[in-house]
């Protein structure tokens, strides 16, 4: 295997990345090799999947399977090596139906169809030991030598990236949210890294492209969830348990949640939110089940421990999953993307073994006193206070915004996010997203004239909201948002955070701060084109960056 | 006393990492430190707690030679629970990581709700759990695990497979051979009744399903080693596993097979589950592989394009006949997984 996509990867080589029998995130080479080789048919996919479109006969569903297969490769959502057999020999399939209205619709408008090769042309191997020889030659690393380390790390950002817009995107489909565009920019982005790109500076377009499409797809995302739930509304969500039978759901999707809500009304069996789960607490629609009665744990770095302390049924939906302990591994439940060899998988929204597990195990047997923490400020709720807001920044009562946001992880490198909130001076904002709030979203902020100091914008899924309210904040104040006192600090952990990072910067944001460690795919060559172009910064000490933020002119 | 520094790295590359003194056994070391590895007896006469040592050195106490056979020994094979380390050492498990646990062994009541002949010197046992504080009604263990029971007030405790899977009623299943002057046997077979109170440790054992992608998998079991492959079948079924699965499923007798009303079962709901019934001394009107299960492995393993995943559970010389089968046919080690069920009186 070789695999350097997430930010733990293993940095103890002068070469950067997991290459022995196990990932540092618990994936092993097998499963790992197998990925490679997915990600290779799904490249066929989409050669033939582009040009079909061009004449006019699209195939979404074959776009709905690209972004599921691409999902189900980002780093921990799905971990069960028989389970991407299926896929690679599915992809084959898709693929050689999308050939067949690609041809047909060639020859219907007089042309003669192209013949592809590449993984257009790609068939998989009878067994998985033939499909591990021939995922040898197609991994991130293939013909590095060729190449050299510059080409494959602007290879992999735009890989990593494409994986983070496919899982966006794929969110957004399970919500009824789909676009022509989006299938089309995905469709582009493999066809092009189909053809073995070397040209610098046509990989860091594509990379800003898919920075300008993910924009795309989380404005469906953000629609999808707000048409369905509505509105994010500022709420307090209990984070210490109730007696009682339980239910913990981590991971990011909504509508799985919605559907266990749903299944479980009136059966006396409490529903909690784990990790990224928690601004769930703040859709009306969610919000207004009863039995959605708190947040349970942190991120998901802790979950095994968490787990194995929770004394209901666990259901892990969408990704960030970890090995399942001996002591919870009976009752974890995965769905959607998800998969861990030998743990139950619920395809169909059918949660009834599931709540059974729940019935049978003991629950909460007190409850804990009352901790609460306030969520819910996506951008309907910051802006519908926008006035408010921009009189305090007029008057002088806020003199900056920091958004200090993304994954956490297990690093001590990260406790930097902890510092940077807790230190920001009184007359700050700090709003957050993503998971990395765990880290101080129970310290006391306080407020400024009655706005909260700490504004929750919801999951790394809502980095859309800040995007609006920064826009928003610039246009009040006539500038450009780089003109606006405000600092973006992005923690980042896997290739979810890797599009966000490429829409900001396809945005023109400059002096984006990241951090703990910069990707192990980015050469010390490609950091200092980001840095030059981009104005992007490593992140240093909470302090010297919070003042630096303070009296940076400019950009 | 020194004590040395023992590495483990299990099959799926985790690493744990315990002290030992050189008079104590790694298995009890381990547990000092809260890894609870796979094992059963704790004297050397069953043969969970395999593991080769890779490098250093250690003293092997008295064992059963049936338990740890001596190409294997050769090789650095051991068993943890008579394993006194010299040095420092690095050891190789044969499972993954998950078969681990970090704690305590669970130790809980049952009551036996049934307890039925199903052939001449057989039983299926199933018991209930007891609520539990902790735990509700829960019945959680991995498909080829074993539990410890044990008569509450008499020094009778002996391991058996389950054969079904993991629960939210509490349901324990066992199939059962009862051995002529067993402690357990005689209890069964004389005290035993329905509404009686059993104590029920585990779940142990590493023995189970191992992922590699769709590879056939091939189930050899001898008389009541089909129980742990009529867990992992059961598994199977209920996460609808699309590996093609054969059961090679042997007794001297055609008498003494049993559960066919249960395998037929899982044929509807597993239906490229093939089932072998073999007899090693039929009657004239047998229909099916007259042999013994190593046989018709042997056999079908000659014709096969590619190959399967071997899992084998029964006495030791089934067990060591399979493996020898497998290796003659080119089956790499990594493949054949066994459980050896060797009796203890």
């Amino acid at each position: 295997m070789f695999c350097y996509q997430c930010e733990q990867t293993d940095r103890s080589n002068a070469d950067s990345g997991c290459a022995t029998a196990k990932g540092m995130c618990g994936k092993d080479a097998t499963t790992s090799d197998l990925q490679d080789l997915l990600i290779h048919g799904v490249k066929g996919i989409a050669q033939y999947a582009k040009r079909a479109r061009a004449l006019n006969a699209p195939d979404n569903a074959a776009g709905e399977f690209m972004l599921y297969a691409m999902f189900t490769t980002l780093t921990n959502v799905n971990f069960n090596a028989t389970r991407f057999v299926t896929l690679i020999q599915e992809a084959a399939q898709v693929r050689d139906r999308v050939k067949a209205s690609y041809t047909q619709a060639a020859l219907a408008s007089g042309k003669t169809p192209e013949q592809l090769t590449g993984p257009a042309a790609w068939q998989p191997a009878a067994d998985m030991d033939g499909m591990l020889k021939q995922a040898a030659d197609v991994g991130i690393n293939a013909g590095l030598d060729q190449v050299g380390a510059d080409i494959i790390g602007l290879r992999s950002l735009v890989l990593y990236g494409l994986k983070g817009v496919c899982a966006y995107a794929h969110h957004a489909y399970v919500l009824g949210g789909e676009s022509d565009t989006v299938y089309a920019g995905i469709e582009d982005a493999l066809d092009f890294l189909s053809n073995g790109p070397t040209d610098a500076e046509a990989l860091l377009n594509q990379s800003m492209a898919l920075g300008t499409l993910n924009l795309e797809v989380m404005a469906l995302l953000d629609e999808a969830n707000t048409g369905t739930f509505g509105a994010q509304q500022p709420t307090q969500v209990r984070i210490t348990p109730i007696k009682g039978k339980a239910i913990l759901v981590s991971g990011h999707d909504l509508g799985d949640l919605a559907a266990l809500l749903e299944q479980t009304k009136d059966t006396g069996i409490n529903i909690y939110t784990h990790g990224e789960m928690l601004p769930a607490h703040a859709y009306p629609k969610l919000k207004a089940y009863p039995h959605l009665v708190g947040n349970y744990g942190g991120a998901w770095q802790d979950q095994q421990k968490e787990f194995a302390e929770f004394p209901g049924a666990i259901l892990m939906t969408s990704n960030c999953i970890i090995e399942p302990q001996a002591q919870y591994r009976q009752r974890i439940f995965t769905a959607g993307p998800v998969g861990w060899p030998g743990v139950r998988h619920i395809s169909d929204k059918n949660f009834a073994s599931l709540i059974q597990a729940a019935n049978a195990l003991s629950g909460f047997k007190e409850d804990v006193s009352e901790k609460v923490v306030t969520v819910g400020f996506g951008r309907d709720a910051v802006l519908g206070v926008a006035d408010k807001v921009i009189d305090a920044v007029k008057s002088g009562a806020i003199k900056h915004f920091f958004l200090v946001g993304g994954c956490d992880g297990a690093a001590p490198g990260r406790n930097y996010y902890t510092e940077f909130a807790e230190q920001a001076p009184q007359d700050t904002v700090v709003m957050t997203l993503g998971c990395a709030k765990y880290r101080f979203n129970q310290h006391d902020f306080g407020d400024i004239g009655g706005i909260p100091r700490l504004l929750d914008l919801g999951q790394c899924n809502d980095s859309y909201s800040a995007i609006k309210i920064a826009t928003a904040l610039a246009s009040a104040f006539e500038c450009g948002v780089n003109e606006l006192p405000l600092s973006l600090v992005v923690s980042w952990f896997e290739q979810k955070a890797a599009a966000v990072l490429l829409t900001l910067l396809a945005l023109g944001i400059r002096n984006i701060r990241l951090g703990p460690t910069l990707p192990a795919f980015l050469t010390p060559n490609l950091v200092q084109v980001l840095v030059d172009k981009y104005g992007l910064l490593p992140i240093t000490t909470a302090q010297a960056d919070i003042e630096a933020s303070l009296t940076r002119k400019a950009a | 006393m020194n004590t040395h520094a023992i590495e483990l790295t299990t099959r799926d590359g985790e690493q744990l990492r315990f002290e030992c003194a050189a008079d104590q056994n790694l298995l009890e070391a381990a547990a000092d430190a809260h890894i609870v590895l796979p094992a059963q007896c704790g004297q050397g006469s069953c043969g969970t707690c395999y593991a080769d040592v890779t490098h250093g050195d250690f003293t092997l106490g008295k064992h059963n030679p049936a338990a740890l056979p001596v190409d294997d020994e050769a090789k650095g094979g051991t068993l943890l629970c008579c394993t006194f380390p010299q040095s420092d050492l690095r050891i190789s498990l044969p499972f993954d990581h998950d078969r681990i646990l970090i704690g305590e062994i669970k130790v809980r009541n049952a009551e036996i709700t049934a307890v039925d002949s199903v052939g001449e010197n057989t039983l299926r046992l199933e018991l209930r759990l007891a609520p539990d504080e902790d735990d509700g009604s829960v019945a959680e263990f991995e498909p080829g695990q074993f539990m410890e029971l044990e008569v509450p007030g008499q020094d009778i405790k002996r391991a058996y497979s389950l054969a079904n899977t993991g629960n939210w009623e509490g349901r324990l299943e066992f199939l059962i051979r009862l051995q002529p002057g067993g402690l357990f046997s005689t209890w069964l077979r004389e005290q035993a009744a329905v509404g009686q109170t059993l104590i029920v440790h585990g779940p142990k054992g590493a023995f189970g399903l191992h992922e590699s992608g769709l590879r056939p998998r091939w189930f050899v079991a001898g008389g009541t080693g089909l129980a742990p492959m009529m867990s992992m079948l059961r598994r199977m079924a209920e996460f609808q596993e699309p590996h093609p699965a054969r059961l090679y499923f042997g007794a001297n007798r055609a008498e003494d097979l049993f559960c066919q009303t249960e395998l037929e079962a899982l044929q509807a709901e597993l239906p490229q589950l093939q089932v072998i019934y073999c007899v090693w001394k039929p009657e004239d009107n047998w229909q099916g592989f007259s042999g013994t299960p190593v046989d018709a492995l042997a056999q079908d393993l000659a014709g096969a394009v590619v190959l399967p995943d071997i899992y084998l559970c029964g006495p030791p010389a089934l067990i060591d006949a399979a493996e020898a089968a497998a290796r003659a046919k080119g089956v790499p080690d990594q493949q054949v997984l066994s459980e050896r069920f060797l009796p203890t009186v």
